[in-house]
């Protein structure tokens, strides 16, 4: 098992390099900096100037192996923009990001399994196709439009929950179920095939055997089994939803990681979005990692694959 | 992403039926491959037919003639259904050509990246070792890097286009395309006609054609449809924050963007779009799933 | 109905209920505190380094300037001066007022302005808004409440300058806490002091119940102002609608139509400083045979827009159609003394065809603002044969674009920093520079010319003659003013201006 961590951990440490060299070189590669940090209304002296200042007109190989030995220790530089340390602006950003994603990973867990369980004890009945129609619609559905249409029902028409800002956790919900819809179907179908397989196993059908309530069983037996995998899904899901969350946080005015990051793009402010670029990707590999262990712990087989 | 779903099979439980028969009964069976069939159909059609059935010129303007109701509303009229947008463009025609459009981007996206993911998951596959890590390492870092930022990143600079969006979602979408392919690569790859191709003396370009890529089409299918849907979201998303598909050419993705500003007074204007682009998307996946349900019975759970 | 369904509604009632009270009512008459959104961030709250209209906001509601130019009236009046003289026309003193004091506390002297202004212009101070700085040589003191500031050159536009983008800061506080410091905890002499900065969030901002008596611009009369950072325009006008925020301002035309519908919102629509126009390839930077090198094709461009139609339907409001490359409130600008294109799509496709071009040709259109403008004028080339792809881009890389010689037709935008004056709009894209698409040298002379000129007549007739040049060899085609809707709460009393500086000061609870 030790070796398999280490072997996996050697991987994740070296895709997150990889990761740093291509977001540079992208970034790195397209425009002149200079002008952008200069501001509209520079005159080419001053762009001369600020390419030095900053300096931009070193060679690629330098600026990035100046900038590894800084991230490294979490020194991502200066924001060209806000002229602040990107790590200060980064970790105040953090946590808005990081809340947005859990709680819109809970509202998707707590839809899509319930609703996997209920696909599961009549499997090929309406009530399967109906819980798969449900879950399949949040594939479906652009996330951008769907938080506008909450927007307009729920903060507008119903008021029931702010639109916009951070401060409680109710500014939370909307932002969270535009962005954890999106992951239901995956949470679902996982849960759905999960317990159909538990449920056919002999274990279960002792259980039953035994007497126990259909309940019981249920929820003791089956879905603790089937739910190990289930949560594996979840970590990387969470992954790809702190990468995907920069529209809704723009509509929904979180200041978090993503809004930051889109901002920054547009403002070339280089140095902070290949920070953030950065931290997600190390997000996804940590998580991915941590579902590959729990995998593994799962399935021994995994281990000497 | 594991999507398995199980579905009603009733042909399984009838062994008796030839091959073929047991295939249509499995076609016609599926519920979702039939819905999302006919769907899918209507629109590709509507696409397809654009220029016959569309009542004006998407591009033909007329700013006097701005923001027409659509016919359900009391100044709407017949000669602009679904009234006028913001330039006074016929709202119906540009529908229609959207689909085009949208549909455009996601067939050429999910062919570009099948392309690429094609290529490293039978090489992977195929040839397994040293070959098979390198790719696994490729994919494992394209997963890594957050694709919605990525994409905004590369489009912000370059400035969109119907090309660069196109060719930015067919580098970035390629990943399912060459974890299916690996694994049933690595299936087909012991079978005895493979095998025997080998013994016969075939060069290798000549086994991957002419066997395995025929083998593996079934998943690949599947895949390609799912990436269709992801890159017409994708598309979407990077229209609606204004670096996608450059107006006047009438994206989904693009109206709804646009039509953003009339929603608290007109949510007509927002509505119609957005469930098209919904429709589309329900209707590819749906088709996704079906084909996977027929096509691959065993390997449903 | 069974009772646990009953139960159930009635309990998801009291939640949703429950969710409605626990919303936060921040904003508002009833606690004094005028909430207003926009949707960008000044990267520094310091006025000198950052250049978004949200920073001059704030750089005009919470410091001072030297002069005042009364937004009602026009005149110069003073402000931290009391009054002014010209020693020559590189020299000018200034007499300050006494009895001012900071936000913190410390007292304002000639120590103050004599700091401000000799650090900005030293290069490590790193000021983003160069432009409005650069004129200055240094500033010496020459008493307690007596400075001399010396010009690098004849600036004619000096109290243009000192009356807007110069405020005073404090000079001990700042050296103490440096620039750092001081973005993140400004101090200013203005009617409203800044409590807290939420960088790329917001800001908040109390009235200054130490702001000096006798200040022309009066004392503030709304207790609390918080400045929150809504990037969506969307919502924005939800939170507007629903009262979470009480003012927003650049509303579309047609949501504004919409939003003054409602009983508790009042909208107003100001003209603008911005205006629109449309830059033609002139010189053949993008490509020897660049059709725009043919003045037939640009005065053909010129009539083939129906900029009148642009107005009224799309951009609507206060704003016009422009004729001149100025804007007319600035100095120098004379709309009336140039040539005047009509929207002509007949002439403008015999224009073309005497140009070799019958059937039309090509181009590619940039823009980075207002789309939909820009659509419509690609719409109405289309129509005489011109066919532009649109590139829409972010500014930056617009810039970058424009200044390598890239944009042979682009569609854009200048606001001249509210600075009223001509050498603020034509001066920057006509003297030759990396932005200049004419290189015509002899409306550069003219500009020039015109830049160090003092006897005001002279000036203008300068500028004219550079005006009549640019409108009769349409290097330009000037399109339209911008206009403003401000959309707010019915329960304030506020007043716009052209010069986009909101002056929440000024405004009132109803």
């Amino acid at each position: 098992m030790i070796g398999y961590i280490l072997r996996r951990a050697a991987v994740a440490l070296s895709v997150a390099f990889t990761v740093s060299v291509v977001s540079f070189l992208l970034l790195h590669l397209s425009g002149d900096l200079a002008v952008a940090i200069a501001g509209p209304e520079a005159t080419p002296a001053q762009v001369e100037q600020i390419r030095l200042e900053y300096g931009l007109d070193r060679p690629l190989w330098v600026q990035y192996g100046e900038w590894l030995a800084g991230a490294v220790q979490f020194d991502f530089g200066r924001s060209f923009f806000f002229r602040e340390d990107v790590s200060t602006l980064v970790l105040d950003r953090l946590p808005v990001t990081m809340t947005l994603g859990a709680i819109a990973l809970a509202f998707a867990v707590v839809l899509a399994v319930p609703l996997g369980v209920v696909a599961a004890i009549r499997p090929n009945s309406w009530l399967d196709r109906v819980a798969l129609t449900i879950a399949v619609a949040g594939q479906a559905m652009p996330s951008f439009w769907f938080a506008l249409v909450l927007i307009l029902v729920v903060g507008v028409q119903l008021r029931w929950l702010p639109i916009s800002g951070n401060d409680t956790w109710q500014h939370f919900v909307l932002p969270a179920i535009a962005l954890g819809y999106y992951a239901t179907p995956a949470i679902m179908r996982l849960t759905r095939t999960g317990m159909l397989d538990v449920l056919s196993s002999d274990y279960i059908r002792t259980a039953r055997a035994k007497g126990l309530r259909t309940s019981t069983v249920l929820v003791k037996h089956a879905l603790r089994n089937a739910i190990i995998p289930v949560v594996a899904l979840a970590a990387v899901q969470l992954g790809f939803m702190l990468g995907g969350s920069v529209v809704i946080e723009t509509i929904f005015a979180l200041h978090g990681l993503g809004h930051l990051a889109w901002e920054s793009i547009s403002r070339n402010d280089f140095p902070v979005v290949q920070a953030v670029v950065l931290i997600l990707a190390m997000f996804y590999i940590l998580l991915t990692f941590l579902a590959d262990l729990l995998n593994a712990w799962l399935d021994p087989k995994i281990r000497v694959a | 992403m594991t999507n398995a779903t199980a579905l009603p099979d009733k042909a399984e439980a009838a062994p008796a039926l030839g091959a073929g028969a047991r295939m249509r009964r499995r076609v016609f069976g599926n519920h979702s491959l039939m819905v999302g069939s006919v769907i899918l159909l209507a629109i590709l059609l509507v696409a397809v037919l654009a220029p016959l059935i569309a009542p004006h010129d998407p591009y033909a303007q007329d700013v006097s003639r701005r923001l027409i109701p659509p016919i359900w509303q009391e100044k709407g009229t017949w000669e602009h259904v679904l009234g006028t947008d913001k330039l006074g463009r016929d709202y119906l025609s540009r529908l229609i050509y959207g689909a085009q459009i949208s549909l455009m981007i996601g067939l050429l996206a999910a062919a570009a990246s099948a392309v690429i993911g094609i290529a490293l998951g039978v090489a992977a596959g195929y040839f397994g070792g040293r070959v098979d890590s390198v790719v696994s390492y490729i994919v494992t870092t394209r997963l890594s890097m957050p694709v919605v930022l990525v994409a905004l990143a590369v489009v912000g600079v370059i400035g969109g286009s119907l090309t660069v969006v196109i060719l930015t979602l067919g580098l970035l979408l390629w990943d399912r395309y060459a974890v299916v392919t690996r694994s049933a690569t690595m299936q087909i790859r012991e079978s005895e006609y493979v095998a025997a191709a080998q013994a016969i003396g075939c060069s290798t370009p000549r086994i991957i054609l002419g066997e395995i890529l025929p083998n593996i089409m079934n998943p690949i299918i599947v895949v390609a449809t799912l990436e269709v849907a992801h890159a017409i979201l994708l598309e979407a998303a990077l229209s609606f924050l204004g670096l996608g598909v450059q107006p006047p050419l009438p994206s989904w993705g693009l109206m709804i963007a646009e039509a953003k500003q009339y929603m608290f007074f007109s949510p007509w204007v927002i509505m119609v779009p957005g469930v098209a682009l919904f429709v589309l998307v329900l209707a590819i996946n749906l088709v996704g799933d079906g084909v996977r349900d027929v096509t691959a019975p065993e390997s449903r759970n | 109905m069974s009772i646990e369904i009953k139960k159930a509604v009635l309990s998801s009632a009291a939640v949703a209920a429950a969710l409605a009270v626990a919303q936060p009512a921040l904003a508002g008459k009833a606690n004094d505190t005028l909430v207003y959104a926009s949707d960008s961030e000044p990267e520094s709250v310091s006025p000198y380094h950052n250049n978004v209209r949200e920073g001059v906001i704030l750089a005009r509601n919470a410091w001072d300037t030297l002069l005042w130019r009364d937004p009602g009236s026009g005149e110069y009046v003073p402000l931290l001066a009391t009054s002014w003289e010209w020693v020559d026309d590189k020299t000018l003193d200034v007499e300050l007022r006494q009895g001012v004091t900071f936000h913190n506390g410390e007292p304002f002297d000639a120590d103050d302005v004599v700091f401000t202004f000799n650090y900005v212009v030293t290069p490590e101070a790193k000021v983003v808004t160069k432009q409005n700085v650069e004129w200055i040589e240094s500033a010496e003191k020459l008493g307690p409440y007596k400075v001399r500031i010396h010009t690098k050159g004849p600036f004619p536009a000096a109290l243009e300058y000192l009356s807007g983008p110069t405020p005073i800061y404090p000079n001990e506080y700042f050296e103490k806490v440096g620039l750092e410091g001081y973005s993140k905890a400004p101090v200013g002499t203005g009617p409203y002091k800044i409590t807290r900065v939420d960088v790329g969030k917001g800001v908040s901002l109390e009235k200054f119940d130490g702001y000096f008596k006798d200040s022309p611009r009066g004392e503030a009369s709304i207790g609390k102002l918080e400045f929150r950072v809504i990037p969506d325009a969307e919502t924005r006008v939800a939170e507007l609608m629903t009262g979470g925020v009480d003012w927003i301002w650049r509303v579309p035309a047609d949501q504004a139509d919409q939003l003054e519908q409602m009983p508790n919102v009042e909208v107003l629509n100001a003209e603008t400083m911005r205006v629109a126009y449309l830059a033609m390839d002139a010189a053949g930077r993008t490509a020897e045979d660049s059709p725009f090198k043919d003045i037939r094709v640009r005065r053909a461009v010129a009539h083939a827009i129906d900029r009148q139609a642009i107005v009224d339907n799309l951009v609507r409001g206060a704003s016009r159609v422009m004729h001149a490359a100025c804007f007319p409130s600035q100095f120098g600008c004379d709309m009336e003394a140039v040539k005047k294109y009509e929207y002509d799509p007949a002439k403008a496709k015999e224009l073309l065809a005497e140009a070799g071009y019958k059937d039309g040709f090509k181009t590619d259109i940039y823009a980075y603002r207002e789309r939909e403008y820009t659509e419509a004028m690609m719409g109405y080339l289309r129509d005489v044969g011109i066919d532009a792809n649109l590139h829409f881009l972010k500014y930056a890389a617009l810039r970058d674009l424009q200044r390598a010689g890239k944009v042979p037709l682009n569609s854009q935008t200048w606001g001249s920093f509210s600075v009223n004056d001509v050498s603020a709009f034509t001066g920057v894209y006509f003297k030759g520079g990396p932005d200049d698409y004419a290189m015509d040298a002899e409306v550069t002379e003219l500009l020039e010319k015109g830049d160090v000129t003092t006897d005001p007549a002279k000036r203008k007739e300068l500028y004219r003659e550079a005006l009549q040049k640019i409108a009769e060899q349409a290097y330009w085609l000037p399109l339209f003013s911008y206009s403003t809707n401000y959309a707010f709460t019915s329960d304030l009393s506020f007043e716009a201006q052209p010069d986009e500086v909101v002056r929440f000061y000024m405004a009132s609870w109803k």
